[in-house]
């Protein structure tokens, strides 16, 4: 039914500044005229607007601005992310719904995707603010063959993925704070919390969070973050279609994830660092521990956080807060 | 814990080797021997039926810091094993490098406790690394007697989090 629905979108998407009959639609997708018209009907209520001429036949004059399984699916172009999606106009938190099916054994490559979050979190349970409509909210179900030690190396992955999607599709340059925060112009823009049931030696799942704030307006982030935190739009000045956007990192994603899988982190590890932020520079650095002053020197093969202690000696840290 | 067919086996190495002295330490489990040279070599007494190369007793004890002492006519070698606790026979090891949490926010309740009845599938604790939170799981029914590591710790991979005395 959905796979009918996407090839009805793909036909006309190729066609889009012409008519298609429905009779070449109904011989294409071999289903019945009625059917075809059935079909489009419901592709209205997703936000397609579908102008009919007799005669000629059908031509898709406005694809939605809002999200669904199938305003995401329509050209999205993967073969394996996204092709289950979840998508809920509002939630607690996109983590907690995709953990629970990923309990429940959904496919490696399930997306949930919610308009507003409200309980969206972040390290240690911090709130997220999640506005309706103005930012992804969503979760990846990845179920990946590897051993649990090295897991930690997609949420760099996933970083550099959004660096990238920013960079090129947004035209706006990004840093990354280590390990995967997303920063634009010294303000926090995207976050990925990024959470896994493994044994010893083997990933049951991993579910990556991904917070970006792309369409608000000064007004809508809470006044006690606008020093601190913005959006694609406030740094562009430019509108973005959450559901391309969206596209464009679950495609970026997946060629990323499966270069990484045959060869290894070392092109993250290249592409981190050229987002890297304040590489070389001196930083304070908390953990549970301790807060202490001292200079990034970059990441590690196996992407811990490379800093330079006073006494001149280099030491790898796996889990620390970097503050600025 | 070393089984005492390992033990004689080990003896029976050492006696044969140059090695005058050896200890090895695993799972809290302790065992050195020392060779007395002098002596060693002068007599075998086959004080011990037990087998026929040994030329020496050896007494494996369950209790902290044992020291089996034999007669000084004979060549001794002291087996020495301390064990913390025995009451376990299951371990939760981390999966990777990372920060130990024993809750899942700095203010709630740890996951569990020493002396606490846990599943399988019970989450006993999070390690974190690179913002990645790993929920490990107890793997077994049963009873948590003791817990190794503290909160905010950094732990090794393979790293012993929790004993487990299982049902």
């Amino acid at each position: 039914m959905e796979s009918t629905r996407n090839d009805l979108i793909e036909l006309l998407e190729k066609n889009k500044d012409d008519y298609v009959s429905g009779q070449e639609l109904s011989r294409q997708l071999n289903i019945s005229r009625t059917a075809v018209w059935k079909h489009m009907k419901e592709l209205e209520k997703d936000g397609y607007m579908i102008e009919a001429v007799s005669r000629k036949g059908y031509r898709i004059t406005q694809f939605p601005s809002k999200l669904s399984p199938n305003t995401i699916q329509w050209g999205l172009h993967t073969n394996w992310i996204g092709k289950k999606i979840i998508h809920r106009e509002q939630v607690d938190s996109t983590q907690i719904i995709a953990n629970q099916l990923a309990r429940e054994g959904a496919e490696h490559g399930t997306i949930v995707i919610a308009d507003e979050q409200t309980a969206g979190k972040g390290r240690m349970s911090r709130p997220w603010h999640s506005a309706k409509g103005k930012g992804i909210w969503m979760s990846i179900v990845l179920r990946p063959n590897m051993m649990p030690q090295h897991a930690p190396q997609l949420t760099l992955l996933t970083a550099t993925v959004l660096a990238e999607c920013i960079d090129h599709y947004m035209g706006v340059r990004p840093s990354i704070k280590w390990p995967n925060d997303i920063f634009i112009h010294g303000k926090k823009t995207a976050g990925i919390l990024t959470e896994m049931q493994a044994e010893q030696d083997r990933i049951q799942y991993v579910v990556l969070g991904i917070g970006i704030n792309v369409n608000q307006d000064e007004h809508d982030i809470p006044p006690e973050l606008r020093s601190i935190a913005t959006s694609v739009k406030q740094e562009t000045n430019q509108e973005w279609d959450l559901r391309e956007s969206i596209q464009h990192i679950l495609s970026g994603f997946e060629v990323s994830y499966e270069h990484y899988m045959a060869n290894g982190f070392a092109h993250i590890k290249q592409t981190w660092e050229k987002y890297g932020y304040r590489i070389g520079e001196t930083v304070t650095v908390e953990t549970l521990q301790r807060t202490w002053q001292t200079v990034i020197v970059g990441i590690a093969e196996d992407g811990a956080l490379l800093i330079k202690e006073e006494d001149g000696n280099v030491d790898k840290l796996y889990s620390a807060e970097i503050q600025w | 814990m070393l089984k005492v067919q390992e033990i004689r086996e080990l003896i029976k190495l050492i006696d044969e080797s140059s090695i005058d002295e050896f200890s090895y330490e695993s799972n809290g489990t302790k065992v050195s021997m020392k060779k007395e040279k002098e002596s060693f070599q002068v007599e075998e007494v086959p004080k011990s039926s037990r087998s026929t190369y040994e030329p020496v007793q050896v007494e494996v004890d369950e209790k902290p810091v044992a020291t089996a002492e034999k007669s000084k006519s004979v060549a001794t070698q002291e087996v020495e094993e301390t064990a913390a606790s025995t009451n376990y026979d299951h371990e939760i090891v981390s999966p990777m490098v990372g920060t130990f949490y024993s809750s899942p926010t700095p203010d709630s309740d740890p996951f569990v406790q020493k002396g606490e009845k846990v599943k399988s599938n019970s989450v006993v604790c999070i390690v974190e690394a690179m913002k990645l939170f790993n929920e490990i799981e107890a793997e077994v029914n049963g009873e948590i007697v003791e817990v190794l590591v503290e909160n905010g710790e950094l732990v090794e991979y393979g790293q012993p989090l929790f004993r487990v005395k299982s049902e």
